[in-house]
């Protein structure tokens, strides 16, 4: 049987490492309800710049050709793994990693050999956990979190288009964690560039609506040029808010799960604290018994 | 008509209207009920509503894109 004493600071600790939990959770409640705010604001840009998007392609009769479209050969690939700064959010973190490893060594395997993959991270875990894996990251953003709004997203965005366009990557892979619910996160991996335009929705459309013969101003490729840029932006700030709200969500889950834990495990320790007490006592009552049965023979 | 004005953060404006000036990039234009379809870039400048109930409002905008059919303006603008 356990010192009591010893027993007894054990609970303390516990208890104080339960406080420090269900505090975080309840910190990460209230900002998984501003990030989920947040998604919802983006959304009807979001999908009204999409529906425009499909009514230019239904528009269109041919490829456009456009900086962004597809190249024959994919060389140069760029990943951007999207994670958070701070840890203790279950395998939020470590999932990105996990990803970001396995594409680096399955999926490009070939370009990675000749060097040509590069990692760009989001979020300072990303990129410790990528280093102590042995991969290269050329450029970590850290500073992003503190204040996340369109604009400052869309210069990463606008800085990574560029390197697609100059030909610096023929191919650029973005993963982060897709915001479901609040315990739930989806981890995907999508192709930001080259521009993927859906054109089996832009055909389900053309069934049902008649098509609208659309004046165009100035032309429609001057549109084009800007639209799809756009919707490239809001894709990346999409991706940005998705992580954001999944790494809170993570968070709260893993906190909710340590508190519990540290319940059951004050339970326990009561337990075991009151058995080692009772034993004290008894002993304590036996000694006495037997002393005073001696005294009497 | 209806109009709709949504930046990236918020939604600007929605509702009925009579007409709308837009600063459209070969020049400001204005929309009005049963206007032609169009798609179109916009500048730098001022949007001008006119409401169903004759108010006007200005919204200062840096640029974005317009789409009009049946009678439904949708005004994404950049910030």
């Amino acid at each position: 049987m356990a010192n009591l004493k010893d027993i007894r600071i054990r609970i303390a600790s516990v208890k104080s490492t339960q406080q420090v939990t269900s505090a975080m959770k309840m910190v990460s409640a209230a900002k998984l309800r501003k990030a989920q705010d947040a998604i919802i604001q983006i959304r009807p840009y979001a999908e009204k710049l999409n529906e425009v998007l499909i009514s230019v392609s239904n528009n269109i009769s041919s490829e456009v050709e456009n900086k962004y479209a597809t190249r024959k050969t994919s060389n140069k690939i760029l990943i951007i793994a999207i994670a958070s700064n701070r840890g203790l959010c279950g395998g939020f973190n470590s999932n990105v990693v996990k990803k970001t490893v396995e594409l680096v060594t399955i999926q490009f395997k070939q370009q990675a050999l000749k060097n040509n993959v590069d990692v760009i991270t989001i979020g300072k875990k990303a990129a410790d956990g990528l280093k102590s894996k042995g991969i290269k990251v050329i450029q970590n953003h850290v500073d992003f979190y503190d204040n996340i709004t369109f604009n400052s997203v869309s210069e990463l965005a606008q800085v990574i288009m560029d390197s697609y366009a100059n030909g610096d990557y023929d191919h650029i892979e973005l993963v982060y964690n897709q915001f479901k619910n609040a315990a739930v996160q989806n981890l995907v991996n999508e192709q930001y560039l080259p521009v993927t335009i859906a054109r089996n929705k832009v055909e389900k459309l053309t069934k049902g609506e008649m098509k609208l013969a659309y004046l165009f101003e100035p032309s429609i490729y001057e549109i084009v040029s800007v639209i799809i840029p756009q919707s490239l932006k809001v894709q990346f700030f999409k991706a940005i808010l998705d992580s954001v709200a999944a790494e809170h969500g993570a968070r709260m889950t893993a906190m909710h799960k340590a508190t519990d834990n540290a319940f059951d495990l004050i339970k326990e320790l009561k337990l075991n604290y009151n058995k080692a007490r009772q034993a004290a006592i008894t002993n304590e009552i036996l000694e006495i018994v037997s002393g005073a049965n001696a005294m009497k023979s | 008509m209806y109009l709709e004005i949504i930046t990236p953060d918020k939604i600007l404006f929605t509702g009925e209207i009579k007409i709308a000036r837009l600063p459209g990039i070969l020049g400001s234009f204005e929309v009005m009920k049963n206007h032609v379809p169009i798609l179109s870039i916009l500048s730098r400048g001022k949007i001008r509503v006119r409401q169903v109930n004759d108010v006007i409002s200005y919204f200062l905008i840096q640029g974005g894109i317009v789409e009009c059919s049946n009678n439904k303006v949708k005004v994404l603008v950049n910030e």
